[in-house]
Order: C-alpha cells, then structure tokens, then sequence
C-alpha cells in the first residue's frame, strides 16, 4: 500500500498512514490557466470514473480569515504571513487532503507551497528558511508547471478583468503604474517559478500554446500517474 | 556574566544573512522560561519594576499575544482544531509577529526587552507533542539570541501541584489531552508535564539557559536574578520620569489635564515606561 513521502523530515506518525489515493498538483503563475485546465481534468477524470477532489487548498477554515484580516490591513511583515501560510497549508493537508487520500480519491492541487515559495522568494525572504519550514509537505505524485512568458500571460489577464493589486506586486513594488508593476512582478515570479521547477523537479509544460493543446499535455501525464490505480 | 554565559552552539538568529544577529543591538533582551506556576511571571514582574525605578526604559512582551495572530489561535483551541503541527506553526506565527514588531525595534532603539516565555518554550512544548526537534530549530532560526534567559526549575511533582491548585480544570491543550495519550485529563497532564520538564533540561543544556530553583523564595530568586542582570546595564539607555513632576512643581501647576498615569495613546504595543 502506498504511504506518503515528504519534502523533508516525516511529519509525526504520518508516514506510515497508508494512502491510496493520488496527487496532482498544478502550479504557475496567476492567470496562467490553472483553474481552467483543473475544471477539464476534473470532468474528464469522472468520466473515466475517479473520485476528484479539486477543493482541497482553498483557505482553511482555521486560519483563513485571520489572513485576510491581516492582508486587507497590509500590516503583517513577511516571516509572519508565511508561517500563517504555512499554518494554513498544513492545516488543509492534514484534515482534508490526507483523510480524502485515504479514501482513495485523486486530488486535483490548484497551486502547492511552490506559489507561497515564489511569491516570498520576489518580496526578498530567505529562500533556505522558506523551504525549511515548508518540508512538512507531502510530494505530490506529480507537480505540473504551467510555464509562461510575461508577453504571453498579458493578454490573457487582460481579456478576462483588469489587472490586480496583489497580483502586480503593488504591495512592495514601486512602480509608476500598474502595468509596469505587473510586468516586473510577474517576470521575476515566472523567474522563481522555473527554478523552483529546477530544484524540485516538475513537469514544465509549455502554457504559451492553446488551451487544448496543454489538456492534451496534461491527460497524458495524468493518464499515466493515474494507470495503477486501476490495476 | 553577559554572552560568556551562553552556550556558543546557539544557532538562532545567525544562520541566514538577511536575518538580524544580536549583538548588533543597542538592547538587551532579557527572557524568563518555565512552566505554569513557576513563579516566572511574578520574577520578570519583579525585575522590570526595579529596572524601571533605576531609571531604564523596559518593553514587556509575552507569548502568544500578536494582536493579529492570537485570535486564530484562541478560537483553533475552543474548537479543538489545532494539531501538533499546525499549534506549533500558529504559535511561530506569534512568535515572529511580535520579534518583528516589538522585540526588534525595542532591541535597536537601546531598550531593555523583558520577555515572559521565549522560542524555549514552543521547542518545549512541541517537541513533547512530538514534533521534529530539528525542524523546529529551523523554523525559529529567525529568533534573536537573549542576553540572559533564565529558566525557573520546578520538580515534577510540585509543578502538577502548583498548577492543578486553584483551577477548576485542566486545558485540553495545557494538559497534552490532544496528544491522546491517555483518557483521563489529569493522568495525560502528568505524563505531559514530564516530557516538558524533560526538554527544558536539554534545552537548558543546549543553549545554556540559567536555571534558577524556583523552589527558594520569590526573594532570593529575585536577589539571583538581580545579580545577573546589574552587569548588563551599564550603557543602557536611561530615562528621566521626574521631569513631570519637577515642571510642576516648579510652576505651580496641578496637571489636571494631564493624562492620567498608564496612559497609552498607541495600543498596539506594550510599552512600559516610567
């Protein structure tokens, strides 16, 4: 039976919990096309009869609206947002990612710690201290990063709504106008995110392509990370 | 009796440039440890009320009171939703919240910080619960090493006593009733209490803590913890509190319209002056 491996030391007594279930984990950057390729994966999967769960990491409802408190109060400084991130993801892995691999299901990860990573390595916090705290993750079967240039990821941000606050990294960037702070934000982000893909060993797909074209992509893999769980 | 004292293995707060060393501090930090009913609390008190009639500037800050952290945690605990892991990271939270916003800035403007529980109590603490002794180590390396920690040693047997005394009932996690170790509350606390009482020894090993036996009296403890600290204080920034009382005086005024004593117009942090 399959038990979960973890970034770095195993968490308490979890390593020997036995977890049949899958994985897969979608990272990049925002705007990207994650929420969109998860919705595909997740009807396709079900049609080929899997359980999916793709709720697991939305905010969990112990630390959640501490973080927004203090986001729309811009008042925490970064060592204390992380480690409430950190909390938070835990938190979520433990009471609901866990028990749902156990039961067997196959979750579908919108972002991992590697966005929480990425966006603290921008706003300057030690990236060794960052990865140390989170060790305590469980390796996903597979992480897929969905790889973007700036002049790519633009126009799709701006078909769909104007671009955000916190996604252009106004929060610690000075910039003469949101764009300009878009595009340098999201640049150094893409910048981390690739070598995060580096260190921990994604799939980069190229996201510049359509969006069937990156669902073909992903049911291949998917396909094949899921094939023994049917055997 | 100032760094000598301390083991030079201590880690904390210098093992990534971008975090701050001490050292390099005007301040001095000054922390008290030990398990409820220690009498730490009571010692700390003592000590800031004489600093503060020598003079000195002291801020106060105690464990698990950011005024933004500390409502997640309070309501994780009603609703018994905290585990290990995520008490322990909730707590780190706190922790850096207020290294950043109080003992930081304290430390840089030649203060005195007096600190009622330190980064020794969530290694305590957590790693009775079984949490990773050295991830820990790692995740609060951000931690600014103390000029003087003091560690208030009780035995085993008298801490149940002097904590159970008085108290209708034990905490669910205080007693260690989320470890699941026994059913009985008071049965779990005791093996708790034993595994914390355990890693203060190593910790007061590790990182040299002064342990002080908190079975004398609150005033020889006192006299111990005076005489460590009186060597400390020579270049500390000092502050006049009678100049209010000598404008007054000398003008005749009552200072009716004066604030009254205590007054803080910031309430965000705890400071304590004069």
């Amino acid at each position: 039976m399959k038990t979960p491996k973890f970034y770095g030391h195993t968490p308490l007594n979890l390593g020997d919990k036995p977890l049949p279930g899958r994985l897969i984990v979608i990272e990049g950057t925002d705007g990207v096309g994650r929420s969109t390729q998860i919705g595909l994966l997740k009807e396709w999967l079900e049609t080929e009869g899997f359980a999916v769960s793709d709720t697991g990491f939305r905010r969990s409802d112990l630390t959640g609206s501490g973080i927004d408190r203090a986001k729309r109060g811009h008042i925490l400084d970064h060592l204390t947002l992380n480690l409430f991130y950190a909390t938070d993801f835990w938190d979520r892995m433990e009471r609901s990612i866990m028990p749902a691999l156990e039961a067997g299901m196959v979750i579908l990860g919108d972002r991992y710690i590697f966005s929480i990573m990425a966006r603290s390595r921008v706003r300057g916090v030690p990236a060794q201290w960052l990865d140390d705290v989170l060790e305590f993750a469980m390796i996903p079967d597979q992480v897929y990063f969905l790889d973007v240039d700036v002049e790519h990821l633009l126009p799709r941000v701006m078909a769909n709504r104007e671009l955000d606050h916190w996604e252009s990294g106004e929060d610690f960037l000075r910039e003469p106008d949101r764009y300009a702070s878009f595009v340098r934000y999201q640049g150094a982000l893409i910048k981390e995110f690739r070598s995060l893909a580096d260190q921990y060993g994604f799939k980069t797909i190229d996201a510049r392509r359509s969006v069937l074209e990156v669902f073909q992509d992903l049911q291949k893999g998917v396909r094949s990370v899921l094939e023994e769980m049917r055997s | 009796m100032t760094e000598n004292h301390l083991s030079t293995n201590f880690q904390m707060g210098q093992r990534y440039g971008s975090h701050p060393q001490d050292g390099k501090y005007p301040g001095r930090l000054i922390i008290v440890e030990g398990i409820d009913g220690s009498g730490k609390s009571t010692q700390i008190d003592l000590l800031g009320k004489w600093l503060k009639r020598l003079g000195y500037v002291t801020v106060f800050t105690e464990w698990n009171s950011s005024p933004i952290v500390k409502r997640t945690t309070k309501r994780g605990k009603q609703e018994k939703k905290l585990t290990p892991m995520s008490f322990s990271l909730i707590h780190a939270a706190d922790f850096a919240n207020r290294v950043y916003t109080q003992v930081i800035p304290a430390l840089k403007s030649g203060t005195i910080v007096l600190a009622d529980r330190y980064v020794y109590t969530a290694l305590a603490r957590d790693t009775a619960r079984g949490v990773n002794r050295e991830w820990l180590r790692r995740v609060y390396s951000f931690a600014i090493k103390p000029s003087l920690a003091f560690y208030f040693k009780v035995p085993l047997d008298e801490s149940i006593r002097r904590i159970v005394t008085g108290r209708d009932q034990l905490g669910y996690y205080e007693s260690g009733s989320d470890l699941g170790l026994t059913s009985s509350r008071e049965e779990s606390f005791r093996m708790f209490q034993g595994r914390l009482l355990e890693e203060y020894d190593r910790l007061t090993e590790e990182y040299g803590l002064i342990a002080i036996d908190a079975t004398d009296t609150i005033a020889v403890q006192q006299q111990k913890v005076r005489e460590y600290v009186e060597p400390l204080l020579p270049g500390i920034m000092q502050f006049d509190n009678h100049t209010v009382p000598d404008a007054l005086s000398s003008t005749g005024l009552s200072g009716r319209y004066l604030p009254p004593a205590g007054y803080r117009r910031l309430t965000d942090p705890i400071l304590t002056e004069g």
